[in-house]
């Protein structure tokens, strides 16, 4: 076949060129031979002869050169040329090298692992059979608080039973439950999910089975799936561990199977019961609900049919509310939703950086193409087209930033594991699904030789286009102002994007202060908290738990050092609450649908937090079962229920229908405390814990201890205590209330850690291109400084003159980057506390900050140009 | 002498093809038959003829090979590969139309 033909006599040329060559030359001498023998038979003389036949012929080497030129190889042959060129010429040059390709690793690192998360987290389907197919309905009223994409356990039951969109559906829903009888108390993550919830995923158990039908039913034995990694740290991969007896939450439970590696779903979950949903007349439970669509039903059609069932539903004649609405979402947007628009912005600040490493690569080939001007002219002399020169220097360029972008490589892997290190948890969902593999490493290498092409356009067309023979002639006299303005503009590029990102993470430094400083309503210095949850089978009776508080809190006080105890039911900042309703005596009228916190205190709880009693008093032990039922508002309900009197005195009540003993005295007003990351107070009402009787309210408590700031820690002690009374209740959330606040804003610090990190990183590579576009220049401009000196400038005034040119430089970069943060940071504005994207305080702090490190840069440069001895200067050449 | 190169793209080639259809030869010899075929008008220029061989060979259209040839030195004999065969018979019916056009054009009025 010709096509193989065609291949071989190509393949032979490129492996075997001197074979080839060799070729070449026998059959052209033979022609010359034979031509000279026809020309002895035509009468010449041997010598004649032979002297004709090559005249005929024309000149060898420039035949040869013709038969050479065959398109499609000559660019391959070039190409390799130029690489083994580039290599000689990069290894007599080491530092340039070394600055460049680390340029670039850095610049190709980073923008490798934001994009490796990227697309893991955002594109790459959930691990889920069919995973497109799976989605959320939501059935709640309206900015329903705390909600989200949810369902009543109703509406649960109701809709499993007549939906038809769906081929499955499953609810589940988050818990916490502490796991025992396997070693150490310890408190997992955990889920009750439908008995159809783990065949609705499409996933497979590694061990044993997941449930069956009919596990949900109140009443049926009580089974669990453990995760892998349960499995792993507390069974030992231990094959038994399928009929293993384990206690949750106290109560008895066999374990049926074992979840197969990475399936944490929902978010971190290690252990799975079954949902059993017994509709409590008295409280609606809220569930996920989550189905697989049938084949050829679409969303909005699934969306429609559940507002049907709801309607049809009927409402709850006690809600008041605004009516329910439909939503369906994919469980994928559900879950990376939250992350994308933080994501989109970590992209863009990555992408800033990248920028500033090309045109930092691009500076430096500028440089090094100026000190080469000779070489260049010496080889465009020699018959090289611009075109030759031009490929040359973008082949360094590219292999420059080729070898770059494999380092680059490591560089995104240590990025990706530090960022799974550092990332508090569900700061970034799917974090753990996140790998760096070929096509990362494909992209890292595309993008690092992409940036070196591009970037090394310029400089390489700058270099082919430059005067030739004046280089040539003039050697490194010649000043080449054309080239200096680049890399000036160059430079001045860097710096507005190093400004960029600095303001941005300027503003979220800036808002984190701010946030620090938010009046929480409460004293965090020296509190330290300590949660436990009672389970229902040890501690079945309310009179039981408050018996149980009343003993930690006894031995709490008793610690040294301790000033204050006090207990909660929900704390501050925690990720939970109760909210709820409540009614009052008299005409009053409450605000529609006004809900409170309703947390369940100790006496003496205000004083251990720090919460100021406005009026009347705190609680106290004769606040008792049998007393009086009494109650704290909180000053922003005494504010809106009665307006411009005391509430002090007031009759509230938490019933829906209540009886007399159900009126409850107001006898404190304390301040309004933030409860959650957004910041704004929240209204609440307390009831002392002797006198709660709802299990519920009292079965989760946070034991609070105020000791003087600095001193050491009493979590030991606390745990002691707590011991001492319940040994089988492990201690939750043991920390200072201070690092709970941190906790709470851990993905606030993240995002602020990485910007700062990316926009640091930009910072540095932006000053070391300025410091090398302006140690090049003051090389340069060694001999006209030397003439300067010698005619009679002094030292201050050089070292001005290059102060001069670093201002000028770093004060148009500075306005360029002002026009572009002001664009940059709006993208920013949801995630700023307290400062807005234009804050002048960060602004002027920012690019003080910019002309510093611009001057720093220059400081070596102009303490050499003003250095320069003129002698010397003039001397060279 | 014509220079057949100059006349039209691709004569050259077309020459050689012919000249190869019908028997392998080496250089010097298709140089020869060519000129003896057009009755000595053609001579090639011997400064085209190895580019345009080498060209052939790259397409494919012809195949070497190093032989003996007759007076026992070895030559790079060229011939006509099947692709080869094909071309020269479509060069050819295109040459012929070139050459009724021309003639149309200077004939006509």
């Amino acid at each position: 076949m010709s096509l193989s033909r065609i291949i071989v006599f190509h393949l032979k040329r490129i492996f075997d060129r001197r074979g080839v060559e060799r070729d070449l030359d026998l059959e052209l001498r033979d022609h010359v031979e034979r031509e000279t023998r026809a020309n002895i038979g035509r009468g010449m003389s041997e010598a004649d002869a032979r002297r004709a036949a090559l005249i005929a012929f024309g000149g060898v080497q420039q035949y040869k050169e013709q038969i050479r030129d065959t398109r499609p190889l000559r660019l391959l042959e070039q190409v390799g040329q130029d690489v083994r060129f580039a290599l000689r010429t990069l290894r007599r040059a080491p530092a340039f090298a070394t600055v460049a390709i680390v340029t670039i690793a850095l610049g190709v690192g980073a923008t490798s692992a934001v994009f490796t998360v990227v697309t893991d987290v955002l594109l790459r389907p959930l691990p889920f059979d069919q995973a497109d197919r799976l989605y959320l309905m939501s059935y709640l009223p309206p900015d329903f608080p705390g909600g989200g994409t949810a369902v009543t356990d109703r509406m649960c039951r109701f809709y499993g039973q007549t939906q038809r969109s769906f081929a499955s559906t499953s609810c589940y829903q988050r818990t916490d439950m502490t796991l025992s009888g396997a070693g150490a108390a310890e408190r997992l993550d955990g889920a009750r999910v439908g008995a159809a919830f783990f065949r609705l995923l499409g996933v497979r158990p590694a061990l044993g089975r997941f449930f069956v039908s009919g596990e949900d039913a109140p009443g049926s034995a009580r089974v669990a799936v453990v995760s892998d990694r349960v499995w792993r740290e507390r069974f030992g991969s231990d094959p038994h561990v399928v009929g293993a007896t384990i206690a949750l939450d106290g109560s008895r439970y066999t374990v049926v199977g074992v979840a197969p590696a990475g399936l944490r779903f929902p978010v971190s979950t290690d252990i799975w019961t079954p949902l059993v949903i017994t509709l409590d007349p008295r409280n609606t439970l809220l569930v996920r609900l989550l189905g697989r669509l049938k084949g050829g039903v679409g969303p909005e059609q699934a969306r429609a049919e559940l507002a049907a069932i709801g309607r049809s539903m009927g409402r709850d004649p006690r809600d008041h509310g605004p009516r329910s609405v439909a939503k369906i979402a994919s469980l994928k947007s559900v879950v990376t939703g939250g992350v994308q628009r933080e994501l989109a912005i970590f992209t863009g600040a990555v992408v800033l950086v990248l920028f500033i490493a090309g045109v930092n690569l691009a500076n430096l080939l500028l440089i090094r193409a100026s000190a080469r001007r000779r070489e260049i002219a010496l080889r465009a002399s020699l018959g090289a087209s611009r075109r030759r020169v031009l490929g040359q220097l973008l082949t360094e360029s590219a292999l420059v930033s080729g070898a770059g972008g494999a380092l680059g490589v490591f560089v995104a892997l240590a990025g990706v594991r530090a960022l799974r290190v550092i990332a508090p948890d569900g700061a970034i969902p799917r974090l753990q699904e996140v790998r760096v593999d070929t096509p990362v490493i494909g992209f890292a290498l595309a993008v690092a030789v992409a940036t070196g092409i591009l970037f090394g356009l310029v400089p390489a067309l700058e270099s082919a286009r430059a005067d030739l023979t004046r280089g040539l002639a003039l050697g490194t006299r010649v000043i080449g102002r054309s080239q200096t303005r680049l890399r000036g503009r160059f430079v001045i590029a860097e710096l507005a994007l190093a400004f960029v990102l600095l303001m941005a993470a300027g503003l979220m430094v800036a808002s984190f202060a701010r946030m620090r400083r938010v009046d929480t309503g409460y004293d965090a210095a020296g509190v330290t908290t300590m949660s436990v949850d009672l389970p229902t089978t040890d501690y079945p009776t309310a009179e039981q738990v408050r018996l149980f508080h009343t003993r930690v809190l006894g031995r709490l006080a008793a610690i040294p050092g301790v000033q204050s105890v006090g207990a909660v039911s929900w704390r501050p900042m925690g990720a939970m609450g109760i909210m709820g309703d409540f009614g009052v005596q008299g005409e009053t009228p409450r605000p529609k649908g006004y809900l409170v916190d309703k947390p369940t205190v100790s006496p003496g709880y205000f004083r251990a937090m720090g919460i100021r009693v406005i009026e009347g008093r705190d609680f106290t032990n004769a606040d008792a079962a049998n007393a009086p039922g009494v109650a704290i508002v909180s000053e922003s309900v005494a504010r809106s229920v009665w307006p411009g009197q005391s509430a002090v005195g007031k009759r509230i009540t938490m019933e829906e229908h209540p009886g007399p003993a159900d009126w409850l005295t107001v006898v404190g007003v304390v301040r309004d405390v933030v409860q959650d990351e957004g910041f704004t107070p929240h209204s609440a009402i307390y009831l002392p814990y002797l006198q709660m009787e709802a299990l519920a309210f009292i079965n989760h408590m946070t034991y609070v201890v105020r000791t003087p700031p600095g001193g050491a820690s009493v979590a030991g002690a606390m745990r002691a205590a707590l011991g001492e009374v319940g040994p089988g209740v492990p201690a939750e959330a043991l920390q200072t209330m201070n690092a709970s606040m941190l906790d709470l804003v851990s993905g606030f610090v993240f995002q602020t850690t990485l910007l700062g990190t990316f926009s640091l990183l930009a910072l540095v590579l932006a000053a070391i291109g300025t410091y090398g576009v302006l140690s090049y220049d003051v090389a340069e401009r060694t001999r006209e400084i030397g003439i300067r000196m010698a005619l009679g400038a002094s030292s201050p005034r050089v070292l001005r003159m290059i102060v001069g040119r670093t201002l000028v430089l770093a004060g148009i970069g500075l306005a360029i980057g002002v026009l572009g943060a002001f664009g940059a940071t709006r993208a920013l504005t949801r995630y700023l506390f307290g400062v807005g994207p234009s804050d002048p305080a960060t602004f002027a702090a920012t690019a003080l900050l910019l002309i510093g490190v611009a001057l720093a840069a220059a400081s070596v440069p102009a303490w050499r140009a003003s250095h320069v001895d003129p002698v010397i200067a003039l001397r060279e050449e | 002498m014509i220079d057949p190169v100059s006349v039209r793209q691709g004569t050259l080639d077309m020459l050689i093809l012919k000249a190869l259809s019908l028997q392998p030869m080496h250089g010097w010899g298709i140089a020869e038959r060519i000129q003896q075929m057009s009755r000595d008008v053609l001579k090639v220029q011997q400064g085209s003829l190895y580019p345009a061989l080498h060209r052939l060979e790259s397409r494919g259209l012809l195949d070497s090979a190093w032989r003996p040839s007759e007076d026992n030195r070895k030559a790079k004999y060229y011939r006509l590969t099947r692709a080869g065969h094909r071309l020269l018979t479509t060069e050819q019916a295109e040459w012929e139309r070139f050459m009724t056009a021309v003639q149309h054009v200077m004939q006509g009025a």
